[in-house]
């Protein structure tokens, strides 16, 4: 008989499998109490004192947002209220949001928080995919206040006859399947205007995430990237 | 840790499938590596096969290069694709080492 | 019933599971069909039945029958492993009727109402509106409960009786496996959080506890089958847990690279998922060392009958091993990494992933579950497969495949036209949706589902037939 070897010992391996499983989760445990700090929601103190957080206080959508290619960091990153000389947000600019760019902290919150319900009660996630997770039946939302197609150049402000973006998505959203686009149609869920304004908001508040970049060249591209 | 570059250069719309196919590639070989190996120790297949073994760990290997260089890998992400590399060559002699043992001690 | 061989109350009830596991089983494919048929006719159920609707049903049932079939298993496993009657039988029936109500509860509201205002009640009575964890609050309390419920009885059994290292290793894993699931109750306004959190469930539960928990079924199913060596089965077992966790509970970091966490996550995501595919690898070789290993034994002794007890069922075993290093393994890996993932993520890639890595490493093996039970029910020594078994296994297995094939080509197409060249905009993604290729994906994926579902209906035929069949061994 050969002599017994700790490899071939089950207590060892009971052991082993215990300690690997212990520290790995110790460690996802240790990670997580470094992430959620940094994607805890900002304040609207944040972007008055232009201190950049991963996900911007509510009020962000009283500021112009762009994505923009960051040369630091190797990707593009959104960038509130213009750029400064870093390449970063300067939290100068500012947008109109259904005719006002003074939403206080406690009203914005109030839209993204409906918005955020909404988006949840009316099952989005299981046609769009929001920040690149959900269903591939319908675009991503991630940044979808951005897209060409919202803005003064692009087709929904005429199919709806709105002047700007936020009041033709929110009419979109009440009347989804009145706006056919293509084939496949959003079908109506019964958003109202109040939920289709938060919604807005909290679409417009993911576009102020910072993603790490995805999606990629989002919306830069007019005809193609590489020339094809 | 090294991520201003990670993912700064696009990657070229030619290169996808060729990097799709090579990383798919990369288990299949490695997978026909570790299954010959195992194949040949216990007898189902001749001892000269266990030269294919090890045509299929070079192909693996080739296979994580390509995939890697074509997705623009960092200094951390290539050293980590070697060790993985050096990992899956050791991966059958532990394991058949091991099961040998065991069979020994349980069945003589 | 007539001519019933279960001798434990355990074992009777696992049939319980498996029947009601094998009728969501079907809901699902149903479902499946209808979201599928969807993407080929956009009108077909609109502002009926639509995609969201479907799909929600489509991934819910998945989950719920696995999560039965699971349950099943182990009440099936635990009087062969404890030696002992399980404890609290009682309770077990009990929990499966509140389980089975509170399903049939949530699938009907998902179809009749299935969405409402914005507002809590929504999300405590009708849907989270999160994927896969869409069923509204009670039922996530009432699945908690069952889920403990369920626990107790393991623990209870497993104490009392013969504590083998398979029972072990489940009770470990089940303790896991509800603890999990609390991470995705909350409600938060905070998309990024809430979505770190939501991970937490659904990746430790399919990339982690789930896995372990088959490991556990194959190694039950090696030693009930084919007559593998226990000591060497747990020895694996033990190293398959290590393997398996190691890589599987930081590998959760390629969720991570996108939904607003740090950069960091890159590296601890690629690192570790490419780590993922080992124990896969593993596991398969582990399935075919031992069968080996056991026909070698027996040949040598001169006898040329096969060692497999359960022919339907180990097919389907060794299916498991192929489907998950298929599915896990390498539809996972080649879009693991960030540089690529950046262009791949919420493609029909990830769909394609996900159709054959659910189906390969879960699927399968409590499809071969529901063959021992068959046996066992009919006292059958050894079991054979019948014609109806050949074509249920074939016909699902490639449906499956020729579904996974055709989504990784509408994929493709994904990548090349809506990511790599049209930046992921709207129109972009409209222009990669009408290309011919990823149509074609779309038509031979509905016919895929189609051969999926009858190979559906013959499996059932066949489970509900099979033990009267008379080449068997009794």
């Amino acid at each position: 008989m050969a002599k017994k070897t700790v490899w071939s010992d089950n207590r060892f391996w009971q052991r082993s499998a215990a300690w690997i499983t212990g520290f790995a989760s110790i460690l996802l445990i240790w990670l997580t109490f470094d992430t959620i700090p940094q994607i805890k929601m900002g304040n609207d103190a944040d972007l008055q004192n232009g201190v950049t957080k991963r996900v911007p206080g509510p009020t962000v959508i009283n500021y112009k947002i762009t994505y923009e290619m960051n040369t630091k960091r190797g990707h593009e990153i959104p960038v509130i209220g213009g750029m400064n000389a870093e390449g970063t947000s300067a939290f100068q600019e500012k947008e109109k949001f259904f005719g006002r760019d003074d939403w206080s902290q406690d009203e914005a919150m109030e839209l993204l928080a409906l918005g955020k319900l909404a988006s949840q009660s009316k099952n989005c996630m299981n046609c769009h995919t929001l920040l690149g997770n959900g269903a591939y039946y319908a675009p991503d939302l991630t940044k979808a206040w951005l897209d060409p197609a919202w803005g003064p150049e692009g087709s929904m402000q005429s199919m709806t006859g709105k002047s700007t973006k936020e009041e033709a998505m929110a009419e979109f959203l009440q009347h989804p399947s009145q706006y056919p686009t293509h084939a496949r149609m959003m079908p109506n869920l019964g958003i109202t205007a109040a939920e289709a304004k938060g919604l807005v908001a909290f679409l417009k508040h993911m576009t102020s995430i910072d993603t790490n970049g995805f999606p990629r060249n989002f919306a830069k591209i007019q005809g193609a990237v590489h020339g094809k | 840790m090294v991520q201003e570059t990670i993912i700064i250069q696009d990657i070229i719309a030619n290169d996808f499938l060729t990097i799709f196919i090579s990383s798919s590639l990369v288990l299949v070989f490695g997978g026909f590596y570790v299954g010959i190996y195992t194949a040949v120790k216990v007898g189902l297949l001749k001892k000269w096969a266990m030269l294919f073994a090890y045509i299929f760990w070079i192909l693996t290997d080739y296979c994580l290069y390509l995939m890697g260089s074509l997705m623009h890998v960092n200094d951390f992400t290539g050293k980590a694709l070697v060790m993985a590399a050096i990992g899956l060559l050791l991966l059958p002699h532990a394991v058949y080492h091991m099961q040998n043992r065991v069979h020994e001690e349980n069945e003589h | 019933m007539a001519n019933n061989y279960l001798t434990t109350e355990s074992k009777k009830l696992a049939t319980w599971y498996f029947t009601f596991a094998a009728i969501i089983f079907g809901a699902q494919l149903v479902f499946g069909l209808v979201a599928a048929f969807q993407y080929v006719m956009p009108g077909f159920l609109f502002e009926i039945v639509d995609f969201s609707v479907a799909r929600m049903i489509h991934i819910n049932a998945l989950v719920v029958w696995m999560v039965f079939a699971m349950m099943g298993s182990v009440y099936w496993l635990l009087p062969d492993e404890t030696g002992i009657e399980t404890v609290g039988i009682g309770l077990g029936k009990l929990l499966f009727w509140v389980f089975a109500a509170a399903i049939v509860i949530v699938v009907l509201v998902y179809l009749l109402v299935q969405v409402g205002p914005a507002d809590q009640t929504t999300i405590w009575f009708i849907n989270e509106g999160r994927e896969y964890l869409e069923a509204p609050r009670w039922a996530d309390i009432g699945i908690v409960v069952v889920v403990l419920g369920f626990v107790y009885n393991l623990y209870a059994t497993g104490m009392k009786g013969n504590r083998s290292g398979i029972v072990t290793v489940l009770m470990a894993d089940m303790l896991a496996f509800a603890g999990i699931y609390l991470a995705g109750m909350g409600y938060t306004d905070n998309i990024s959080i809430d979505q770190y959190w939501w991970w937490w469930v659904i990746h430790l539960w399919v990339e982690a506890t789930w896995e372990v928990f088959v490991g556990s079924i194959a190694a039950y199913g090696l030693i009930t089958m084919i007559g593998a060596h226990r000591k060497v089965v747990e020895m694996w077992l033990w190293i398959e847990v290590a393997m398996l966790f190691g890589s599987g509970i930081l590998g959760i970091g390629h969720h991570y690279f996108w939904i607003g966490t740090p950069e960091y996550w890159w590296e601890i995501g690629a690192l570790f998922s490419a780590l993922e595919p080992l124990p896969l690898v593993a596991m398969f070789i582990h399935v075919l060392y031992d069968w080996g290993k056991q026909q070698g034994a027996q040949e040598a002794q001169g006898k040329e009958v096969s060692v497999i007890a359960n022919k339907p069922a180990f097919t389907w075993f060794v299916l498991q091993a192929l489907g998950n290093f298929l599915g896990a393994g390498v539809w996972g890996f080649f879009h693991t990494f960030p540089q690529v993932n950046l262009y791949t993520h919420g493609t029909q890639f990830t769909s394609a992933h996900g159709h054959l890595a659910f189906f390969g490493a879960y699927a399968t093996i409590l499809i071969g579950m529901f063959y021992i039970a068959v046996q066992g029910k009919h006292g059958i020594k050894v079991m054979h497969a019948t014609k109806k078994s050949i074509w249920a296994t074939s016909m699902i297995f490639g449906g499956v495949l020729g579904m996974t094939a055709a989504l990784t080509m509408s994929g493709y197409v994904q990548v090349l036209v809506e990511r790599a060249q049209m930046g992921a905009s709207w129109s972009g993604y409209f222009d990669s949706q009408a290309s011919v290729w990823f149509a074609q994906g779309m038509d031979w994926r509905l016919i895929m589902g189609i051969v999926t579902f009858l190979g559906f209906v013959i499996l059932v035929t066949d489970l509900l037939s099979i033990g009267k069949a008379t080449h068997h061994e009794r």
